[in-house]
C-alpha cells in the first residue's frame, strides 16, 4: 500500500477545508480526486506533502507514518508533486531543471565542491548523463540547453512532470495537469501519464476537473464537496450518481 | 535628573517626532508596500529647508515659515516620486527598496554638499520659558517650546487623521491601500493619489525635522538615525497602519527615554535595533497590523 | 497561458562553443601579472608609468570584487534579499586587525617574505571564520524571513554591528582603529580574488548553485523537490559572509585605519550599486561592475581635480544616481546573468 489517508482533517478559521479525508492508494494503482472548485482538493495534496499541518488524521507512506513531516522530508521520502500553475525553474535550462531534481543523489559535499576534486567530476558526469536519459524518456532532449520559462506550455507540463519522476518517488501528486490545455495537448498528455503509470514503479493520485482525463485513466475516483467525500468508486459510477451531478450544478463542466 | 514628569514631556516630545516621520513610512506602505528608505532624508531636508527659511526669510512669522517649508519638502517628495519611483511600481521589490537607498544617499550628499557637514540649530522660534503651572504645581521644569512642539504635532495627527477618514482624497487613500489595482477602474487617478500620500508624509517629516531642529539640532545624516529609529516605530505599530505608526512612536520614545535616562544613553541604538530585528523575527505585523496567509 | 515567469527574450540562447581560454589560464594570467608588477612598484622603477597609485587603486578594485562576487552569491544566485553585507566586512576587518595588532607579533619580527604570509593566512582566516559566525548566526535567526522584511532585519543588522563597534573603546570606538600594519598588497590581494573567484564558481556549477537557483526561482518547488531551504539558505550566508570577512580583512591590512562608519549602510550601498551594475547572478557581471564602477569614479575625481577642483567632492553624487539610473532602466545591469567564456562550465549546458 502505497499511501494510506485516515480521517486526514483541516480547518482555517472558521472553514473547514476538509473533513475525514479517506483514501487507500496501492503500490502502482491510479486514483483521482474531483469535485467542483473551492472543494478542497488542492488542500488535500497541500496536506499530503506538507505545506499545511492537518488538525487531525494519519497520513502513511508504505509502512510509514508521515503525517507531520515537512515538506522536504516527505520529498525525500519519496512523494513528489506537480502543480495546477506549472512551477518550474524558469531561468534555468530544461536540463538543470533535472540535475537539481538529483541533488540528494549528488554523492559529493563542499568540500569536493570547491576544489573539483576527482569525485566530483565523477559524479557530475553520472548526473549529467542521467539527467539526458531521463530527458530523452520524455523526449525534451533537444531542448535540453534552453531556458525552460521559454517552453510551449505542453512542454513546461511535460517536463515539470519529469522533473517530479526524476527524484524516483513512491507517489506522485498531479495537481490539475490538463488545466489550460487544449483538446489535442490533454490527448498527449493522457498518453504521458499513461506511459508513466507503466514505465515507473509508483502508484499516481490525480486531481483533476476535465472528467476525460479522469474516466480514461483512474480505476477509483472520490468527488468532494465542501471538504467532504460524497462518493468514490469507478470513474463511470461516481459520474451518474446524483449526489455527484447536483454537486456539480452550476459549474461549466457538467459531466458527460 | 529630570523628575518623571519631565521625563514624561521628553518622551512626548520625541514621540511625537518619531510620529511625524513614522506616518509618512506607514502610509506610503499602506498604498503602494514600499519601504521608502528615504523618507529619513526627507525629514532632514525638511530640517534644512527650515532654517534656510529661517535665516534668510525670518521676518515672517513661525505659524508661516512652518507651512511654508513644509511645502517645499512636500514637493520634493511628490518629484522623487515621479522621478525614480513611479517607473517601478510594478518592479521587482529589491529593485525598488535600492532605489530608495540611493536616494537617500543622494538626498545626504547634497545637502553635505551644499550646505556643510556641521551640526546646526534651527534659531528658536517658539516661546521658550519655562511653563509656570507644572512648575508650581508638580516641580517640573518644562518649557513652552517643548509644549508647543507635542501640542502642534497633535494637531497635524489629529488633522491626518480627519484627512484620512472624512476626506474624499482620504477616502482614496485607503481605498488604494486595501486594492491598489481596482482603484483605478473606478476612475480614480491613483498617481494623484499616490503622490498626495507622498506630499503629506513629506510634510509631516518636514514639521518634524523643524522640531526637531529646534529642540535639539540639525546635520545632514540626522536622517539614518531617527529615520530609523521612526522606521522602527513604524513597524511597532504596525506598518501601513496610521494608528500603528503613533502608537508605536510614542512608545518607542517611552522605552528610549527610559534606557537613557535608567541604563545608558549608548544603549538605546542597541535596544531600538534589538527590539526591530526581534519584532521582526516573532510579529513582524506589528501590534495594529494582520498577519497574511500563503496560498500555495 | 503559462504561469511560469518568462525569461527576457532579448537574452539570446547563451554560445556553448567550449572556451579556447580556460579559467586557470585566467588565474594564472593573473597572478603572473601581479608579482612582477608589485615588485616594480615597490622598487620604484618606472614611476611615471608604474605608479604607485594605479596598483592601489587595482588593490581596491580586487578587494571590491570579492565583496561584491560574495553578495553575488546570496543576492543574485539565491535570490535573497540582504542589504547588510558591510557588517560582515566590519567583523572581519576588526577581528584582521584586532590579530595583527594584538595577537601576532610585527612582520618585522619574522623572516621578511615568509613573515608576512603567515601573518597574513591567520589574520584573514580568523577574519573568514569570525564573519562566517556572524553569517551564520544571521542566516539561522532569518531563515523564515523574506523579501522586504529581510531587506530590513539585514540593513538593521549592519547598523547594529557598527553600533556595537562604536560602543567598544578597546577597538577605538567611534574614532576608529590605527595603527594597523600594512601587510596586504596586490599580490595577496591578487591570490585572494583567484582563490575567492575560483571557490564561488565552482561553488554556483555544482548541485549546491544549483540547489541555490532553485530556491530563487521557486521556493515552494525547490521544497516539494526535498531541499531543505533553510539549510542551503545558511550555508550561503555563512560562504557569503566569510569572503566579505575575508575582504574586510584585506582591507585593514591595505588601509591600515578603519573606523565603524568605514562599514555602515554607505558602504553596503556602495557594493550593491557595483553589483547591480555588473549584473545578478554572474561571477563576470560581479568582476565587470566593480571595473566599471570603480574606473568612473576615478575619472570622475581626476577630470573635475583638473577642471573644478572645488566641485570634487561632488562625485559622490554620482554613485547613487549611477544606481538609480541603473534601477529606472536596465534593472539586469551590463552583463545581464551571462558569463564570459572562460567562466562558463564547461559541459556547456
Amino acid at each position: 500500500m502505497a499511501l494510506r489517508i485516515a480521517s486526514l482533517t483541516k480547518s482555517f478559521g472558521g472553514l473547514t477545508a476538509v473533513s475525514g479525508f479517506n483514501l487507500e492508494l496501492g503500490d502502482r494503482d491510479l486514483q483521482g480526486i474531483i469535485g467542483p472548485n473551492g472543494a478542497g482538493k488542492t488542500t488535500v495534496f497541500n496536506l499530503i506533502t506538507g505545506v499545511y499541518a492537518p488538525d487531525s488524521g494519519t497520513v502513511r507512506l508504505g509502512d510509514r507514518e508521515v503525517t507531520r513531516l515537512s515538506s522536504d522530508a516527505l520529498a525525500r521520502a519519496g512523494i513528489a508533486r506537480t502543480f495546477q500553475n506549472i512551477r518550474l525553474f524558469a531561468q534555468m535550462t530544461v536540463l538543470d531543471n533535472i540535475t537539481m531534481a538529483l541533488h540528494a543523489q549528488a554523492g559529493y559535499g563542499l568540500w569536493d565542491a570547491t576544489f573539483r576534486t576527482a569525485t566530483f567530476r565523477r559524479e557530475e558526469a553520472r548526473l549529467l548523463a542521467e539527467s539526458r536519459e531521463h530527458l530523452a524518456r520524455f523526449g525534451l532532449l533537444e531542448r535540453q540547453r534552453e531556458q525552460a520559462g521559454s517552453l510551449p506550455y505542453g512542454e513546461q507540463r511535460r517536463l515539470e512532470i519529469a522533473r517530479a519522476l526524476a527524484t524516483g518517488p513512491k507517489v506522485l501528486l498531479l495537481d490539475e495537469p490538463a488545466a489550460g490545455m487544449n483538446p489535442r495537448e490533454v490527448e498527449e498528455l493522457i498518453r504521458l501519464i499513461q506511459q508513466v503509470h507503466r514505465d515507473f514503479p509508483l502508484a499516481i493520485l490525480l486531481i483533476e476537473h476535465q472528467l476525460p482525463v479522469v474516466m480514461e485513466l483512474c480505476r477509483e475516483v472520490q468527488v468532494l464537496d465542501f471538504g467532504q467525500t460524497i462518493a468514490s468508486g469507478a470513474p463511470r459510477e461516481v459520474v451518474r450518481n446524483p449526489l455527484v451531478i447536483e454537486a456539480y450544478l452550476g459549474e461549466e463542466e457538467a459531466p458527460a | 535628573m529630570d523628575t518623571i514628569i519631565q521625563q514624561l514631556f521628553n518622551a512626548a516630545q520625541l514621540g511625537a517626532v518619531y510620529a511625524l516621520i513614522a506616518l509618512g513610512y506607514s502610509m506610503v506602505y499602506g498604498i503602494i508596500r514600499l519601504i521608502n528608505f528615504a523618507h529619513g532624508d526627507i525629514f532632514m531636508l525638511g530640517g534644512f529647508i527650515g532654517l534656510l527659511l529661517t535665516t534668510r526669510l525670518g521676518w515672517l512669522p513661525f505659524w508661516v515659515l512652518m507651512p511654508l517649508a513644509m511645502l517645499l519638502t512636500a514637493l520634493v517628495g511628490v518629484a522623487v516620486e515621479r522621478v525614480a519611483y513611479r517607473r517601478l511600481r510594478n518592479a521587482q521589490r529589491m529593485s525598488v527598496v535600492i532605489t530608495t537607498l540611493g536616494v537617500g544617499i543622494f538626498l545626504e550628499n547634497l545637502v553635505r554638499l551644499t550646505v556643510g557637514p556641521e551640526t546646526r540649530q534651527i534659531p528658536a522660534r517658539l516661546p521658550s520659558g519655562p511653563v509656570v503651572w507644572l512648575q508650581q504645581h508638580l516641580g517640573a521644569f518644562v518649557t513652552w517650546d517643548k509644549l508647543w512642539i507635542i501640542l502642534i504635532s497633535l494637531a497635524l495627527m489629529a488633522v491626518l487623521w480627519l484627512v484620512v477618514n472624512r476626506t474624499l482624497i482620504g477616502t482614496a487613500m485607503r481605498a488604494v491601500a486595501d486594492n491598489k489595482d481596482a482603484v483605478p477602474l473606478m476612475g480614480v487617478n491613483l498617481n494623484l493619489v499616490i503622490a498626495v500620500t507622498f506630499a503629506i508624509g513629506s510634510a509631516l517629516a518636514a514639521a518634524g525635522g523643524i522640531f526637531y531642529g529646534q529642540a535639539y539640532s540639525i546635520d545632514p545624516y540626522m536622517g539614518i538615525d531617527l529615520g530609523w529609529k521612526a522606521f522602527i516605530a513604524a513597524v511597532i505599530g504596525g506598518i501601513g497602519s496610521i494608528e500603528g505608526a503613533v502608537l508605536g512612536s510614542f512608545l518607542l520614545a517611552g522605552v528610549e527615554v527610559v534606557t537613557v535616562a535608567y541604563l545608558s544613553s549608548n544603549l538605546k541604538n542597541g535596544i531600538a535595533f534589538g527590539l526591530l530585528i526581534l519584532l521582526l523575527l516573532v510579529w513582524p505585523w506589528g501590534i495594529m497590523g494582520r498577519p497574511t496567509l500563503k496560498k500555495v | 497561458m503559462s504561469t511560469a515567469p518568462r525569461p527576457d527574450p532579448a537574452q539570446p540562447l547563451p554560445d556553448t562553443r567550449p572556451s579556447r581560454v580556460r579559467f586557470w589560464m585566467v588565474c594564472a594570467g593573473v597572478l603572473a601579472l601581479a608579482v612582477p608588477l608589485q615588485l616594480l612598484v615597490d622598487a620604484g622603477l618606472f614611476s611615471d608609468v608604474l605608479n604607485p597609485y594605479y596598483l592601489h587603486v587595482l588593490t581596491i578594485i580586487g578587494m571590491n570584487i570579492i565583496l561584491v562576487a560574495s553578495l553575488n552569491l546570496l543576492n543574485g544566485y539565491l535570490g535573497e534579499f540582504a542589504l547588510g553585507h558591510a557588517g560582515f566586512m566590519a567583523v572581519g576587518a576588526y577581528t584582521a586587525a584586532l590579530l595583527a595588532t594584538r595577537a601576532l607579533p610585527p612582520a618585522s619580527a619574522l623572516p621578511p617574505v615568509l613573515g608576512t604570509v603567515g601573518i597574513l593566512l591567520v589574520t584573514l582566516a580568523g577574519a573568514m571564520a569570525a564573519a562566517a559566525l556572524v553569517g551564520y548566526l544571521i542566516g539561522l535567526l532569518t531563515f523564515k524571513t523574506v523579501g522586504d522584511y529581510l531587506a530590513i532585519i539585514t540593513l538593521g543588522f549592519n547598523m547594529i554591528i557598527v553600533n556595537a563597534i562604536q560602543n567598544i573603546d578597546f577597538v577605538g570606538g567611534p574614532r576608529g582603529f590605527t595603527g594597523i600594519a600594512k601587510n596586504t598588497n596586490f599580490v595577496a590581494v591578487a591570490v585572494c580574488l583567484v582563490l575567492t573567484i575560483g571557490v564561488l564558481r565552482n561553488l554556483v556549477q555544482s548541485t549546491f548553485g544549483r540547489v541555490w537557483v532553485s530556491i530563487r526561482e521557486n521556493a515552494i518547488a525547490a521544497e516539494l523537490m526535498g531541499v531543505a531551504v533553510a539549510r542551503a539558505k545558511n550555508r550561503a550566508f555563512t560562504i557569503a559572509a566569510a569572503f566579505a570577512g575575508l575582504a574586510g580583512g584585506l582591507w585593514a591590512q591595505n588601509q591600515q585605519f578603519i573606523t565603524p562608519r568605514s562599514f555602515d549602510y554607505m558602504k553596503t550601498t556602495e557594493i550593491l550599486v557595483m553589483l547591480y551594475l555588473g549584473g545578478m547572478a554572474s561571477l563576470s557581471g560581479s568582476i565587470l561592475g566593480v571595473v566599471a564602477y570603480t574606473l568612473l569614479m576615478e575619472v570622475l575625481r581626476n577630470l573635475l581635480s583638473a577642471f573644478a577642483p572645488q566641485l570634487a567632492e561632488w562625485r559622490m553624487l554620482i554613485s547613487p544616481l549611477i544606481l538609480i539610473v541603473i534601477m529606472l532602466t536596465r534593472q539586469t545591469g551590463l552583463l545581464g546573468n551571462r558569463e564570459w567564456r572562460w567562466l562558463r562550465p564547461r559541459q556547456g549546458a
